[in-house]
């Protein structure tokens, strides 16, 4: 029993699962689900398509190189049974599969690494530029104690604080 | 493509297209096209004779996988927006594979053991 890729998505197409199609060269093309399907139909390129692994790894959004990989791999030769080894396996199993998803997680923290700083100076621009949409020009004019002066204080600080007026 | 169809809801006027779904379901894979794209040219067979196809089969277009009845039909092809689009895309990287799908679901390459004879 083999666990096949799907060709569009690169998720893994468990028995009894999917569809499979077979071009008049004999050349095997397995889906996952109709999604998969719909998409192949439509002529799509999977390495355009965002949600696939294959845009993923193509655009740095998933970890690439890396020795936790080289485990899982079509083996076109049959293996001697041997109980040792087996046992072996299942143990290594949840510790690799353990350290994949440790070092994912860097990758992932790595990539989202500035971040914060652009979302914190974006959301400070936007509520400089849309001030007006929670009070109005005319209104701040009249009482000046409204909210400008507390925000003239609070830029310098911490821009977190920032965030208040558009919550009244 | 398609040509003239009259809207499907009225049940008497309906056309098949049948060119249309012939195009369809004979169109050669984007692989297949790349693959004999790469192929050297001594390798590469004359064009057969087949009386079915437009101009006995001699004149055909390697990127769209189209004959044409003449050279004139088909360097007018060759002109062209479709043409010229597929000629690009052929000229970038290979198209997508199983192997592609498996590398990016973080198989690595398969392992099909040592060489039993040695050719």
């Amino acid at each position: 029993m083999r666990l096949e890729k799907c060709w569009f998505c690169s998720s893994t197409v468990y028995p009894g699962h999917g569809i499979q199609f077979v071009r008049n060269d004999a050349k095997i093309f397995r889906f996952c689900r109709s999604k998969c399907h719909k998409n192949f139909k439509m002529k799509r390129n999977p390495r355009k398509v965002k949600w696939t692994k294959a845009y993923r790894r193509l655009h740095g959004k998933d970890m690439t190189q890396d020795s936790t990989f080289e485990f899982e791999r079509k083996r076109n030769r049959p293996e001697r049974y041997d109980r040792n080894l087996a046992e072996d396996v299942l143990k290594a199993i949840p510790k690799i599969d353990k350290i994949r998803v440790r070092r994912e997680e860097k990758h992932h923290k790595n990539r989202m690494k500035g971040n914060k700083a652009k979302l914190l100076k974006e959301a400070a621009r936007e509520l400089e530029q849309g001030i007006n949409l929670v009070k109005p020009p005319s209104v701040l004019q009249k009482d000046p104690s409204l909210t400008l002066p507390q925000i003239k204080v609070l830029v310098p600080q911490q821009q977190t604080e920032e965030n208040r007026p558009m919550e009244e | 493509m398609g040509g003239k169809c009259p809207h499907r809801s009225v049940k008497k006027r309906r056309y098949s297209h049948k060119t249309a779904r012939r195009t369809k379901f004979l169109h050669k894979g984007d692989d297949m096209v790349y693959d004999e794209l790469k192929m050297p040219d001594e390798e590469k067979k004359p064009l057969p004779l087949d009386e079915d196809l437009p101009g006995m089969g001699q004149y055909y277009c390697l990127h769209c996988d189209r004959y044409f009845s003449n050279v004139a039909v088909r360097d007018e092809h060759f002109r062209t927006k479709r043409h010229k689009k597929i000629v690009k895309r052929m000229m970038g990287p290979a198209p997508h594979t199983q192997l592609d799908a498996e590398l990016a679901a973080g198989m690595g390459m398969p392992d099909n053991g040592p060489k039993l004879m040695s050719m």
